[in-house]
């Protein structure tokens, strides 16, 4: 029997108005998601990419009952995201991070407290949860500083730690590293992995690739509110065109020579790029045929060229797939 | 290693005359739709005809209430209309500091090379027209709903009286605006001085029903001396005894206007110093 | 960490929860003080100056005049800038988020602004006392004292309602200070709706501090003229309102809560 997925959309849109003017009021729509399917399978991290403005925060906000959808359906743990709010509520947790979020005049324990207690935290042991969400995030030694003198990375640690505070099935993470120092960022990465094997589904937006990457067994990358990819990190190399890429470097390169490299077995892509006097082409290879030196050899007569071959990495295929949407 | 070169760079726009009519016009045009009172033609218009007209019906029944005739009630009238200024004057420029912190928009201010005399003078411009709109509409309120008569005559005289609270009013305001970059929330300086408006600028009744030390601290305030001006302008008082009072208000917005910029400059530093401009 | 059976969700420990964040944001910014001392002092003397002489029971109507303009203020103005500050802070879209039902958050604060409203009124009534050296007479002192606390709680209900303004819109601040003196005429803070134009007082009568403090001056001003129905069936109309306005809060903030949502504006600020 297949499970149920943890989260579930179908053709999800949802789109903005706004208003200027006095007399004569001007609408401006904007269409933030176009039809968004996706399913999440349980007890895994789920990663979705995308730029600025794809509409990955209006997304979280749906699925986790702050926005309702425009069009098309939503539901988390096999309840409508907006009929069963209230069920849904207490069994999902949602870290938007940044500096606004938390009542920055009372200190750590104060606001956790508070948020335990509309939570429904059992009273007895609600200090007992406030100490080990506190420990597990890093923040017991500053837990009765007021919140406002705080950096960046605390404030975000204090976020996280008000998410998993009532133990939720689905946590949905915003972006959760943003503004944390790499150490603080490994291990807010070991504490989402360490959700996971508790029995959390999370769904995590991100703009850093090594992070998706590292943490996330599937990825989904969204553009202009749409999906336009979902998949593995395996799967998405391949439908970018290929695991491995060539680069090769010169000053200019004729049309006929990007001809012939087309031409080599296995090049699925060539992407050209102009910086400064040079030219660099990517290609993306589907086999294990082409070699830098069959490269070498198709491009006689250049001086300065230098080629050189690396595994496509994640944020190829994100480039790639985000400026082909683009185009 | 590698080496700064100081002349790298584009060249520094020079502090010339351009420069601060530049920023004066570009904080009195935007630094007020920064604050949301300002921000909407609709809220504007509230400001100028509703306050007005409720504060006065407010008070004016009070005054019938408690047996108060036909000259107490024109008192009274034109007592709150002029004292609504507060709202425009000291409540705007209180806003616009507490919104920049809010949105933390103020760090970047500071930092600035933004000359702060056209800054803070140009954040009282739109302030000083509402106001003075404000005001007006009070004034004409007073006469077509509650008796107060103003002879034609007299409103030349009324109108200097007017136009010279308007800029004190905003002087006060921007005074108050430069401890507000201080305070967590200025809000409440607003709402102090309505108040302390009402009980001893002379709206609702004559400054002089109160107890000696009352009354010297409401000469403190502008706005007590430009409703006299006003007062002795509708009443028909010679032009040396208004001149007389139009004299205070110019010597009560000369000071508010130098002490808002030595108090911004105080509590510009006082914030950098204490971090508390990123406080609210 | 397994993730655990979803708990019951109680409503008054929300209550509770929310009136201690509160106090402790009120003693994180203890400026708020000075207006709360120095608005109903200011009232005091006001209304001390333009009652003084008119009738033998001048004082009470100005005690009960400042002290009502005090207190609508601690509990309106109080409610809803809670909530304006939740929207400031960023933590309006937790709140929401959470399990509870956000009226019972706001009820929280209410009760806070209730208890500050509370001592507003008393120092009104400190203030008229000292400038007019002898406590004003009143009839029944027990009765006074209870009618006053059933005034709180009308206010009270009415400042849940006006908190769902400042869930609807960030500009809830303007509408309320556009608002402040048409509240206090349209409800009779200060001299009874009856001597305002016909037209006017059902919408006074729509408040249940309108009934309530009728009744309070008909208890303690003997000759008072307010409603000619006197003083039972303005309990009765208080307690009435008073009713529907707690029995539709719920209703309400759900339906402000489904506005908020669809258009997308609880982060606004």
């Amino acid at each position: 029997m297949t499970p149920i997925p943890a989260i579930e959309t179908r053709g999800l849109t949802r789109t903005f108005e706004s208003r200027k003017g006095f007399l004569f009021r001007e609408v401006t729509r904007t269409e933030a998601l176009r039809g968004v399917d996706l399913a999440v399978a349980p007890e895994s991290i789920f990663g979705l990419l995308g730029p600025n403005g794809a509409g990955k925060t209006t997304f979280v906000k749906i699925l986790s009952t702050l926005l309702l959808p425009t069009g098309g359906k939503a539901s988390v743990l096999g309840h409508d995201v907006v009929d069963d709010s209230a069920w849904l509520r207490p069994r999902i947790g949602l870290v938007l991070g940044g500096e606004r979020g938390l009542y920055n005049r009372i200190n750590a324990r104060d606001n956790l407290r508070y948020f335990a207690d509309l939570y429904g935290i059992p009273t007895r042991e609600r200090e007992a949860r406030i100490e080990s969400v506190l420990e597990r995030v890093g923040l017991t030694w500053a837990a009765d500083r007021r919140v406002e003198e705080y950096s960046r990375g605390m404030k975000q640690k204090l976020h996280i730690a008000r998410g998993i505070l009532h133990r939720p099935q689905v946590l949905f993470l915003d972006e959760p590293t943003i503004g944390l120092d790499p150490k603080s960022a490994r291990e807010t990465r070991k504490l989402v992995r360490s959700l996971v094997s508790d029995g959390v589904t999370i769904f995590l937006t991100t703009h850093y690739m090594f992070e998706a990457e590292e943490l996330c067994p599937e990825i989904a990358v969204m553009s202009k509110g749409r999906i336009v990819a979902r998949d593995t990190v395996a799967g998405l190399r391949h439908l970018v065109g290929g695991d491995r890429t060539l680069e090769a470097e010169a000053y200019g390169f004729e049309d006929r020579e990007v001809a012939t490299l087309r031409a080599l077995p296995g090049v699925s892509k060539i992407v050209s790029e102009e910086y400064g006097p040079k030219t660099r082409l990517t290609l993306r290879l589907r086999s294990l045929e082409t070699t830098p030196d069959d490269v070498q050899a198709a491009l006689p007569g250049h001086t300065e060229l230098s080629v050189r071959e690396r595994r496509t990495s994640l944020e190829d295929v994100y480039l790639d797939l985000v400026e082909e949407e683009a185009r | 290693m590698a080496t700064v070169n100081a002349s790298a760079g584009a060249p520094l726009a020079p502090a010339t005359r351009t420069s601060f009519w530049r920023t004066f016009w570009t904080n009195a045009v935007i630094a007020p739709r920064t604050t949301l009172g300002f921000m909407r033609i609709d809220f504007v218009l509230g400001t100028i005809f509703i306050i007005p007209l409720m504060q006065m019906v407010f008070f004016v029944f009070v005054v019938q209430v408690s047996g108060g005739g036909a000259s107490a009630i024109a008192f009274t009238a034109l007592g709150n209309a002029v004292s609504t200024v507060t709202y425009s004057s000291i409540f705007s420029v209180c806003q616009t500091t507490d919104s920049e912190k809010q949105q933390g928009t103020m760090e970047h201010l500071l930092v600035s090379p933004a000359n702060r005399l056209a800054l803070y003078f140009g954040r009282g411009l739109l302030p000083i027209l509402i106001s003075l709109a404000t005001v007006s509409v009070g004034i004409l309120y007073a006469v077509l709903l509650f008796g107060v008569q103003i002879p034609v005559a007299t409103v030349p005289s009324l109108a200097v009286s007017v136009t010279l609270t308007a800029f004190a009013m905003v002087g006060f305001g921007l005074l108050l605006g430069g401890v507000a970059l201080y305070l967590r929330t200025s809000i409440i300086l607003g709402n102090i001085f309505l108040f302390i408006g009402l009980l001893l600028s002379g709206v609702n009744f004559p400054a002089s029903q109160l107890p000696t030390v009352l009354q010297w601290i409401g000469y403190g305030f502008p706005l007590t001396w430009g409703l006299s001006a006003i007062r002795a302008s509708v009443a028909g008082d010679s032009l040396g005894a208004v001149a007389l009072l139009w004299g205070a208000v110019v010597v009560a917005a000369v000071v508010s206007f130098g002490l808002a910029i030595g108090l911004w400059e105080y509590f510009e530093r006082r914030a950098l110093a204490t971090g508390s401009i990123a406080r609210f | 960490m397994a993730t655990a059976d979803v708990p019951a969700i109680s409503r008054s420990r929300a209550t509770r929860a929310s009136l201690r964040l509160a106090v402790l944001m009120f003693m994180a910014d203890p400026q708020w003080l000075i207006p709360s001392m120095i608005a109903p002092v200011i009232f005091g003397v006001v209304a001390f100056e333009l009652f003084r002489g008119a009738g033998p029971y001048f004082l009470t109507y100005a005690i009960l005049g400042a002290g009502m303009m005090s207190m609508w203020g601690q509990t309106l103005y109080g409610s809803g800038w809670a909530i304006g500050q939740d929207r400031e802070f960023g933590t309006l879209e937790p709140t929401v988020q959470s399990p509870t039902p956000y009226v019972y958050v706001v009820l929280g604060r209410v009760l806070w602004n209730v208890v500050s409203g509370l001592m507003g009124g008393g120092i009104v009534y400190l203030v008229v006392l000292a400038s007019a050296g002898s406590p004003p007479a009143v009839p029944d002192p027990v009765g006074f004292v209870i009618l006053f606390l059933f005034v709180m709680l009308t206010l009270a209900s009415v400042g849940i309602l006006f908190s769902a303004a400042w869930v609807y819109t960030r500009y809830s601040g303007f509408i309320q200070n556009v608002g402040e003196f048409a509240f206090y005429v349209g409800t009779g803070c200060m001299f009874p709706i009856v001597l305002l134009p016909f037209w006017t007082n059902p919408i006074g009568l729509f408040f249940p501090p309108t009934w309530a403090l009728d009744a309070l001056r008909y208890l303690s001003i003997p000759g008072y003229v307010g409603f000619s129905w006197g003083f039972w069936p303005d309990i009765l109309g208080a307690v009435v309102t008073t009713l529907v306005y707690v029995a539709i809060a719920g209703t309400i903030f759900k339906r402000v809560e489904l506005h908020v949502l669809a258009k997308g504006n609880l982060s606004d600020y």
